[in-house]
Parts: structure tokens; C-alpha cells; sequence
């Protein structure tokens, strides 16, 4: 927390096997009733105490408690939606009952000028220890725990894949919209953290608790600013030494010091600060939401390459030109087919296929002739990662093709992407083969880009930094 | 207002990290701008802590050798330097052409002391060119930052002189993180054959 050295444990505020809400409510349109039918409706397992100052009996079929004072049993999370100014209270009250962790969603503190009252969460939280999530924030989702905090009508959103990313956004409006598409991609999630204003546990915490935690392969950050330089710097280190982390900064736009007395002060503003601490140690730098997912997608399922080396697989001649290009603006290479390669594609292919990369296995190509290509290119060594194009307006694409691209998804450890561009019948497919885990762009160079970011990553983390 | 260094401790603190630069000496005269011209072409530059841009504020004269060329200079450097008081008189030797490129620092206020490389002299602010990382910054880093410019081949067209950049660079990432100072434009460093020299500088604190 903030100013020491020690980090948040997020452990009961992901995954807590009993939640209090604190502003529980039965009427239509309240946050603290949004939260518990969430709860209700995600199937929480643990136990489930609503918690109203004006309760009698039961909210929503559960038992409803005055305090959490009251209820009398071990609570690991505690989700408070109640009015600012009666926050500080029933915080306090928190930390008598030794609750684990707090999530506070209600806004109307620092970032509407009630600094004070922030202050007071600070010193609660301090004084108990209380790993604290916000206040004015979404909150925590977690698939496995089936921990929702989110207030948002469910069929408003998609429900997430269980998987491997974990998105953290400091915004709740970037958060919720983007975590729908992740859902939408069909994307599976380990965590998501919408954390707010910060005032207890802030970015370097959280970073710190998903480099540790065993279901986050990917982190997927959208970050305004953090709070505390060198402690992110530290932890960011240590986390890009054993997994990803793909970030998207936003507010780039500012220029550099405006009365810097030197070239280098002018040059060096605080935009081109995050983005060289981004570059020096490792983190995966996204320009837009887009390529937040694109990149965010290929890290969850492909393996790292050892080189720069692409194999490009096509069944249609322009597209093959189109990610040759993509390739090579990208810093990435088509090497040549290695002898034995050769001859044995020669066997197998058609005489019209020319065996070298891009290799066009032509527009009658089916599942088949995937299949041979996939199967020799795997075990060639010339190559380290392979771009499969798959047009499924041509005559010989169909489910099978798609199913040959899905079956090759771990190609003997060289990282696959493949490319399908098209309407409605092509989707179909895609799905097919991204539930299977290869990950599956519109246009040659939103793939070609994913490899690149996943090989710059390798190379990371091969120099031992 | 930042405070500059004086010339005389930033040439100190240079030779410390074995950082070279161009051969210099304060002047009082022009007589003494003749006598250490020796013949060769030098620069006079007025240095004055109220014109932290001394080229922008016509305080740079490049290229004077005769004894005719020195005094006149001397003399004219001397009025525009006048709204700068007080001022002194510094003489340089010429260098010969080369890549001009700039190494500096800045503190962040976020992340701390952070150091740059990039294409210098007159083309910094046109195609702004550089790197930056924070300090310290490890030989990889440095190797990192020359591959991130635009200009690598142009600065550094072969390994020798990569490596010589990289060396250099550590040497000022080292020297700024242990200084008070909290800007530093070392711009232009001027390479030529294999070598550089850095020719101008601005520490300020």
C-alpha cells in the first residue's frame, strides 16, 4: 500500500468464499441491489450476507443484517455501495470485523474535489490494514470465483470465457466496454479490476498480485498515470520476467514540457517517460483498444518464438502479397523452406503450388492440403512462427479446413495466428477456431503485428534482463 | 529558475567520467582568443546563465582564424553579449565535420532521473529522433535505444562505432544519476573518424 513496500493482497477480494454487501437493497435501480442480483445470478457459491442499515429479515432471499457487526461469521469481501459521506463508518466497522478485503464503488470523493474524505478511507484502511479496491470504481469480476462486483445489468454485458487474461483498467467505462468485447471475441478472462480512484491499493499493488497469480498467463492494463514511478518500475520488472503485460497508456497526446530550459527536457515530457519505461523493461505497448485485444489474444494462446522467421500458408494469392508486406514492415522475416521441406511439399502439393513462402496452396485447397502443409512447415527449423490464411470464399474452404487450422493450434511450439477475412459465413468458422485457441484476425497486418509484439516479447525476455 | 553550471566545473565533471570534450579556455581579450588560436581556426562563444540558448541568441561565432577574424569577433560578441551581464568569453576549437548528434538527461517527476540519445545538433526539434530510459541504465538499454532510432545507420553505420556510443552513453547515464544536476543537454556531440567530441553543453540544477 501506498508508501511502504509491502504489497496489497488481493487474494479474498478475487476470490472470496463469503461477501457482504453493504447497501443491499430490494429496490429496482439501486447499485447495492444490481450487485446482489449479480451475485445471486452468477451463481456465487460462498455465502452471501446483504447488509442494510434499515434491513428487517430478508433481501432477496438471503438474511439481511443492520451491520456487518452483526453477522457473526469470518467475511472475506466486503462490497460497499452506500452513500460517500456514511462510507468512512461503515469501513470502520469493516476492520472491526476483520474483513479481508473491500471493494468500494460508491463515487463522490477525490475525484469531485472530497479529498478529505478520501483521506479518511486512507487512514481506515491503513489502521486495519485493509487491502481497499477504489472507491468510485467497478469494481472486481472473476470467472472462477464467480466474485461479480460490477453493477451493470447482466444482459447488458457478455459473460467472459473463463481463461488466462486478466484486464486491469483504472477506468470503469474503458473496463466494462472493453471487457464486453473480450467476451464478445469469445476471449477467456482470469481477472478483471477496475480500480478507480486509488486511494488505497493502486496499480503497483495489483501488478504485483497478478505477476503471482497462477491463473493470469496475460496482463492487459489500460492506464492513465500511476501513482507511485519507481515502486511501478520495480514490480514491472520483476512481472515482464514471467509474463506479459500489453498496455495501453492513455492521454500520449500532451507535448513535452512546455518551459523546459533544455533540448533534452523538451524532448522528454511525461508521455515520452511512460513510454520509455514501457520500452525499457519489457511491457507490450498497444495503440488503441484494437491492438489491446489482438495482442492481449496471441499471448493467452501462442507459445514464444525463438526467432523472427514467418511461414505465411495461403489460399489466395493476394492475400499472401498483402502478408508478406505486413511481414516485413512489421520487422519480421520470410525465411526460406528448408531442403527436406521442399521435397517433401513437392510430393504432396499439386504441380501448380510453387514450394516457397509465401507458400499458395491455391483456391481448391482443402482441409487436406492444410493439413500436409501444417504437418511439414511444423517441423521445419527454418521457421519459428506461421500466419495461416484461410479465404473461406473459395471453393475448398469449409469447416474441415477450419478444423485443421484448430487441430495444428499448437504447432510443436511455434506460434500460429490465422488470418480470415469475410461476412458472416466466414465468422462461423472463426469461431470454430479461436474456441479451439488460435487466435484469428481480419487482415494480414493486425496478424503480422501479434507476432511481432509476441516475438519483441521473446527477445525480452531472452536477453535475461 | 534552474541554475547553470559553470563551464569550468561542467568541463570538471566531464573529465571525471572520462567524457571528451572539446578543447576550451576562457578569454579576456582578444589578444588571448589569438593566442590560443594558435593559427587554427576556433569559436567564440559568450556563456551567461540569462541565455541558456546561446545559438538562438546570436552568441555563437563558428569559424574565425585570422588575427583580423578573432578581433572583430571578439569585439561583436562582445556588444550582443552586453544585455546577457554578466558574461564570459569562452574559446573553442573548431571541429572538424561530422554527425552531430545530442545526449542528455531530464528528471521526471514520476520516474526520476531519465537519460536520451538521439540525432542532435539543428535537427533535434525537427525530426526529434531519440530514445530515452530511466536511469541506470544497463549496456543492453543503451544498445536498445541506438536500435530505436530512426538515424541508427547514419549514427552508428557499423559495430566499432555502436559500441563506442553505447560506452559513451553509460558513461552519462552514470554521471547525470550521481550529479545534483536535473537537466543536461550534452548537443551536439560531433562524431568524426571513429571518435567524437562533445562540443557543447548545458548542466543545470
Amino acid at each position: 500500500m501506498n508508501g511502504k513496500t509491502e504489497y496489497a493482497d488481493l487474494t479474498h477480494i478475487l476470490n472470496p468464499k463469503c461477501v457482504a454487501i453493504i447497501g443491499a437493497s430490494e429496490k429496482q435501480g439501486k447499485v447495492g441491489q444490481a450487485i446482489m442480483q449479480n451475485y445471486i445470478d452468477a451463481g456465487f457459491a460462498g455465502g452471501l450476507y446483504p447488509v442494510n442499515i434499515s434491513a428487517t429479515g430478508k433481501i432477496m432471499g438471503h438474511q439481511a443484517y443492520k451491520s456487518i457487526l452483526d453477522i457473526g461469521r469470518p467475511i472475506d469481501l466486503a462490497v460497499i455501495s452506500i452513500p460517500a459521506p456514511a462510507v468512512p463508518k461503515a469501513l470502520e466497522e469493516c476492520g472491526k470485523a476483520k474483513v479481508k478485503g473491500v471493494v468500494i464503488v460508491t463515487a463522490g470523493f477525490a475525484e469531485v474535489g472530497n479529498v478529505e474524505l478520501q483521506e479518511q478511507l486512507v487512514r481506515i484502511a491503513k489502521k486495519y490494514k485493509l487491502p481497499v479496491i477504489g472507491p468510485n470504481c467497478l469494481g472486481v469480476m472473476d470467472p472462477r470465483s464467480r466474485s461479480d462486483t460490477l453493477f451493470l445489468p447482466t444482459f447488458k454485458i457478455d459473460k467472459p470465457n473463463v481463461g488466462g487474461i486478466s484486464f486491469v483498467s483504472q477506468s470503469g467505462s474503458v473496463g466494462s466496454s472493453t471487457l464486453d468485447l473480450i467476451s464478445g471475441e469469445g476471449l477467456g478472462l482470469a481477472r478483471f479490476i477496475s480500480y478507480g480512484n486509488a486511494a488505497v491499493v493502486d496499480e503497483v499493488d495489483i501488478l504485483n498480485f497478478l505477476a503471482h497469480d497462477p491463473d493470469t498467463k496475460v496482463i492487459v492494463f489500460y492506464l492513465e498515470g500511476v501513482k507511485r514511478g519507481k515502486e511501478f518500475i520495480e514490480v514491472a520488472k520483476k512481472t515482464t520476467k514471467i509474463k506479459p503485460i500489453v498496455i495501453l497508456k492513455g492521454g500520449v497526446t500532451e507535448s513535452g514540457a512546455g518551459a523546459a530550459h533544455s533540448h533534452t527536457a523538451s524532448l522528454a515530457g511525461s508521455a515520452q517517460a511512460y513510454e520509455a519505461v514501457f520500452e525499457q523493461f519489457g511491457f507490450t505497448i498497444a495503440r488503441s483498444l484494437e491492438e489491446l485485444l489482438y495482442f492481449a489474444k496471441v499471448f493467452d494462446t501462442q507459445p514464444l518464438p525463438k526467432g523472427n522467421r514467418v511461414a505465411i500458408i495461403t489460399n489466395g494469392g493476394g492475400h499472401g502479397v498483402i502478408a508478406t508486406d505486413a511481414v516485413y514492415q512489421n520487422g519480421l522475416v520470410l525465411p526460406e523452406l528448408s531442403k527436406p521441406t521442399q521435397a517433401a511439399l513437392r510430393k504432396v502439393m499439386p504441380p501448380i503450388v510453387n514450394i516457397r513462402l509465401p507458400l499458395d496452396i491455391g483456391g481448391d485447397a482443402d482441409g487436406k492440403r492444410y493439413s500436409d502443409a501444417f504437418e511439414l512447415l511444423s517441423n521445419d527449423q527454418n521457421i519459428d512462427m506461421v500466419m495461416a490464411i484461410v479465404l473461406f470464399q473459395t471453393p475448398g474452404a469449409d469447416e474441415g479446413v477450419a478444423e485443421t487450422v484448430a487441430k495444428y493450434m499448437a504447432m510443436k511450439n511455434k506460434a500460429l495466428v490465422a488470418v480470415s477475412t469475410g461476412g458472416s459465413y466466414t465468422k462461423s468458422h472463426v469461431a470454430v477456431m479461436e474456441s479451439q485457441g488460435v487466435p484469428v484476425y481480419d487482415s494480414p497486418n493486425d496478424a503480422a503485428a501479434a507476432l511481432a509484439a509476441l516475438y519483441k516479447y521473446a527477445k525480452y525476455k531472452m536477453s535475461g534482463k | 529558475m534552474p541554475r547553470l553550471f559553470d563551464y569550468d566545473r561542467a568541463q570538471h565533471l566531464l573529465a571525471k567520467y572520462r567524457i571528451k570534450s572539446i578543447e576550451s579556455k576562457y578569454v579576456s581579450s582578444y589578444g588571448d582568443a589569438i593566442k590560443f588560436a594558435a593559427g587554427k581556426p576556433i569559436v567564440l562563444k559568450a556563456i551567461s546563465g540569462k541565455a541558456l540558448h546561446k545559438a538562438k541568441s546570436g552568441l555563437v561565432l563558428l569559424g574565425l582564424s585570422s588575427d583580423k577574424e578573432i578581433t572583430e569577433g571578439f569585439r561583436d560578441l562582445s556588444k550582443r553579449a552586453s544585455k546577457f551581464k554578466p558574461y564570459k568569453i569562452l574559446a573553442q576549437r573548431m571541429v572538424k565535420e561530422g554527425i552531430e548528434i545530442i545526449m542528455g538527461g531530464n528528471t521526471d517527476p514520476q520516474f526520476g532521473k531519465m537519460v536520451l540519445l538521439g540525432l542532435g545538433g539543428i535537427y533535434v526539434e525537427t525530426f526529434k529522433d531519440f530514445a530515452l530510459r530511466t536511469c541506470p541504465i544497463t549496456r543492453s538499454d543503451a544498445r536498445s535505444m541506438l536500435e530505436q532510432l530512426k538515424s541508427r545507420k547514419i549514427i552508428a553505420p557499423d559495430e566499432k562505432s555502436a559500441k563506442m556510443l553505447e560506452d559513451l552513453l553509460l558513461k552519462v547515464s552514470k554521471m547525470f544519476a550521481a550529479s545534483k544536476m536535473q537537466e543536461l543537454d550534452l548537443n551536439p556531440i560531433i562524431l568524426h573518424n571513429g571518435t567524437y567530441d562533445a562540443v557543447d553543453l548545458r548542466m543545470l540544477e
